[in-house]
């Protein structure tokens, strides 16, 4: 049976909503070993829609249930220095620990790097924020919006004149999760070669702002600040609407498009002709070169079209709603949605390997925890609790 | 391993070698991450077919001389890299690069699988010259499958993977930003995977193939989505800027020219605090807005009365007002605010880099990265190199080449210095660019203030190689 790729890696993950749970799903879906520690009341992303069936309860979270497989889970109150002492314990034998608290919280709870390195100098401490643990908007609140806002990438993004958007979701949560999960690695691999552990600092501002290609180049190249999208229709690659839905057109890369091609393909007569064959015509009479654009392309099925469109290499996009990328010939072919089943809610389709590694596959082997579920094999065997003490620790309000 | 034992702290991958056959963004803006960290990436390109950002978006729009060393959306995927060319066309370019293949430890590439099987660089091929060589393919689609032969751009690989269609104005089509968002969400994930295949080699000296599809890494950030397709039979229709259960959660007008602010109420106090701030304590009486439920069933009316006060403020005094009382905003930073944003030049974010002086571009502030690691700092930016400039030093040092081979190279047109036929790409005028929309505004003093704010720091190093 093959093995993950981080066979061996203990991740000690106090994550919590979106960007950590993420970042310590990847791990955990490529062979790490992830002890998931809640608060007894649960992580709240437990509650975050959308619901299994449309119930809320405390596994019932579709979001929750993706972002946790393959995670052992315990409960944890680290408002109770017994609570603490079991975290300190568990992190002396872990290679990671994972947090996205506030950044004043970690420390309030005696928590921060350099206690933790004397607990275990080779632990790689990696803590997940907003805006960094470091400078003037340390503290401030956000959500995925705000990160949007403050990151530059909102700016870019909507109808020339009307408000700038942000992508549906959670879009800036993901990218941080992807960014910390790789950072992490960074240090670990560091710590395997030379035992040194370290505080790695990942913001979800910096993820968005290290993504923008031109937006501030443009600026400190010509001067320019780089708006939405641009206020007339006759952008050839604008998203057009067909008869079934949307498609994005594509027609050739810089100089390499040749307009007669264009107007072949899209059968077009009249779009020949000195009114559209040059660029420099093309944006002389954009608003009616995007009225026959707009006429052309209402008329034409989208998969008909990206696929004659990619026949000649063009690279369309097809807009695909959920229901077709759930049918999409190419994800089935590539395994991609996974069954997965679950103590509580039972088996259900999810998204599954963003990659694919042939040598050290991604693997389910568990499900998302349900609230302490692993309490007893981790405690047991990670801290040597007796089972009958877990009843004690419970009244307590430990676990 | 050998570690380096100079005083300034290692770079976490110092001693990792790797071979990029990238184009655009996907992958090269993964390999700068790597080289950022240490790794030495040698970046192969061709001068017969030339990479489309070498001529793309110049530095001050001039593409005079040789624009392709101008290019600065070049210059923004490459930092820190080894540059070569070699014609793979040619017998000696193949057996250069598999030579360089041989003495690597990881393999990129972004091209489709046509073009890799052509040259017989497959994972297959190249085990057999490195049996532990890591070798990643990202592609649109996907190595295999009936669309593997798909070309595709980021914009392509958005469509395809739910994100766009969920993403867009209440009342509009799919929409994405202007950027190829996507290209990032799949170089995010490569990292990682070079990173986790790179742990795996440390522990069991086993390499492997990594098949990256662009659109199934961007299908993996929107589980909601999908799996409220897959297990409750809905499509959530496009909502824009709004929550599905916070309210009010937007984005409103500012004082002054296309300036806004993003809000993000999360719950009651939050609510009583906005209300406060924008001086509408009759608000949170009000029977539509009494709490969570009440206003998100109202959140267009709520969205109307929000937008006429935010209008009244400066974006970036309403923000620190807000957050001062625990309200979830941030001002929408455009380019120039965020080059100048006190908080990101605090934690020195954007970072000089210099150029080289044939360019004539000076040095310039980058976007970083977004993690820091304590004890294994990045290394000191090196731009992206010109065209062929490190030949002499990949193929002469490590290489073992003589002079007189690189002469020949070069007489045969495997190795050069530019492209073979230039065809630069001139962009409309800043003032055309302004009527059509794609820039707000430009200014004419941006030199003075960018490199007023962003001095040069140090003379041009080499990435330090292996030992």
């Amino acid at each position: 049976m093959s093995q993950g790729a981080l066979e061996g890696v203990k991740v000690l993950d106090l994550t919590h909503h979106i960007a950590g749970p993420y970042c310590t799903k990847l791990l955990a879906d490529f062979g790490a070993d992830v002890v998931k520690v809640e608060r007894v009341e649960g992580d709240p992303a437990r509650r975050f829609l959308p619901f299994f069936h449309d119930e809320i309860g405390p596994d019932n979270s579709l979001l929750f249930l993706y972002l946790n497989t393959n995670k052992q889970g315990v409960t944890l109150n680290l408002n109770t220095s017994q609570g603490l002492n079991m975290l300190k314990e568990l992190a002396r034998d872990s290679d990671v620990l994972v947090e996205n608290f506030a950044p004043r919280v970690m420390p309030s709870l005696g928590l921060d790097y350099r206690s933790l390195s004397e607990i275990n100098p080779s632990l790689v401490m990696v803590s997940i924020s907003n805006f960094g643990q470091t400078g003037p908007y340390r503290d401030y609140k956000a959500d995925d919006i705000v990160e949007y806002a403050l990151g530059g990438l909102m700016y870019i993004f909507g109808s020339y004149d009307r408000e700038p958007l942000k992508h549906a979701l959670h879009q800036a949560q993901f990218k941080a999760g992807t960014n910390a999960a790789s950072a992490t690695l960074m240090a670990l691999y560091h710590q395997r070669l030379t035992g040194q552990g370290q505080h790695v600092d990942l913001s979800i501002q910096e993820s968005i702002a290290s993504a923008l290609r031109d937006v501030v180049n443009n600026y400190t190249n010509t001067g320019a600040v780089r708006r939405r999208q641009p206020n007339h229709s006759g952008d050839l690659t604008r998203i057009r609407q067909t008869s079934d839905g949307h498609i994005l057109p594509n027609p050739g890369m810089g100089l390499g498009l040749d307009w007669k091609i264009v107007v072949d393909f899209l059968d077009a007569p009249e779009l020949d002709g000195e009114k559209f064959n040059t660029p420099s015509a093309r944006l002389a009479n954009a608003e009616e070169l995007g009225e026959i654009l707009d006429r052309i392309f209402i008329s034409k099925d989208k998969y008909d079209m990206y696929f004659a469109a990619n026949e000649k290499r063009f690279t369309y996009g097809v807009i695909q709603s959920p229901k077709e990328v759930l049918g999409d010939e190419q994800l089935k072919h590539r395994g991609f949605f996974v069954e997965i089943d679950h103590p509580i809610v039972g088996p259900l389709t999810y998204p599954g390997a963003p990659f694919l590694m042939d040598g050290t596959p991604w693997d389910v082997k568990s499900p998302a925890p349900t609230l302490g579920q692993h309490n007893s094999a981790v405690f047991g065997d990670r801290l040597g609790i007796a089972v009958e003490e877990l009843p004690r620790l419970r009244a307590s309000e430990v676990i | 391993m050998p570690r380096s034992s100079n005083t300034a702290p290692p770079a976490p991958l110092n001693g990792v070698r790797i071979v990029e056959m990238g184009q655009l963004i996907a992958i090269p803006w993964a390999m700068k991450m790597l080289g950022d960290m240490g790794a030495q990436v040698i970046r192969m390109e061709s001068c017969q077919r030339l990479e489309s950002y070498r001529g793309d978006s110049v530095y001050l729009n001039d593409i005079s001389g040789e624009f392709w060393n101008k290019g600065a959306n070049f210059y923004e995927q490459n930092r820190n890299k080894l540059g070569i060319t070699l014609d793979l066309s040619s017998e000696d370019g193949i057996s250069i690069l598999r030579q360089l293949v041989s003495i690597s430890d990881v393999f990129v590439e972004n091209f489709t699988p046509r073009v890799i099987k052509n040259f017989k660089l497959e994972y297959e091929d190249l085990r057999k010259i490195r049996p532990d060589i890591i070798m990643v393919s990202s592609t649109g689609y996907g190595y295999s499958g009936p669309w593997s032969g798909f070309g595709a751009t980021g914009p392509a690989t958005e469509g395809a993977s739910g994100l766009a269609y969920t993403s867009g104005y209440a009342d509009g089509p799919p929409s994405m930003p202007e950027i190829p968002y996507t290209d990032y969400t799949a170089g995010e994930h490569t990292v990682y995977a070079v990173m986790a295949a790179l742990m795996h080699r440390l522990r069991t000296g086993q390499g492997q193939f990594i098949d990256i599809s662009q659109t199934q890494t961007a299908s993996a950030t929107v589980p909601e989505a999908l799996m409220e397709f897959a297990v409750n039979g809905r499509i959530q229709p496009r909502m824009g800027n709004q929550h599905p259960s916070k309210a009010p959660h937007g984005c409103y007008p500012c004082q002054g020219d296309d300036r806004w602010i993003a809000i993000a109420v999360g719950d009651d106090d939050q609510w009583q605090s906005l209300c406060g701030v924008l001086g509408k304590e009759t608000w949170s009486k009000d029977p539509r807005f009494f709490q969570g439920l009440t206003r998100w069933d109202n959140r267009l009316d709520l969205d109307a009365l929000v937008a006429e006060q935010t209008g009244k403020w400066e974006a970036h005094h309403l923000m620190s007002q807000l957050q001062a009382q625990g309200v979830p905003a941030g001002a929408v930073l455009d380019s120039k605010d965020l080059l100048f944003d006190p908080h990101l030049e605090e934690r020195g974010f954007y970072e000089v880099v210099s150029h080289h002086p044939s360019t004539k571009i000076p040095p310039l502030p980058y976007a970083s990265r977004p993690w820091k690691l304590a004890a294994t700092p990045a290394v000191p930016g090196n731009a992206a190199p010109m065209m062929g400039e490190h030949n002499n030093l990949v193929l002469g040092e490590l290489l073992c080449r003589s002079d007189a081979q690189l002469a020949e190279l070069e007489r045969n047109g495997v190795i050069g210095y530019a492209p073979v036929s230039p065809r630069p790409v001139q962009r409309p005028p800043l003032d055309e660019q302004v009527r059509q929309g794609r820039m707000q505004r430009y200014e004419t003093d941006f030199q003075e203030k960018v490199s007023k704010a962003y001095p040069p720091t140090s003379e041009r190093k080499y990435p330090q190689r292996p030992q």
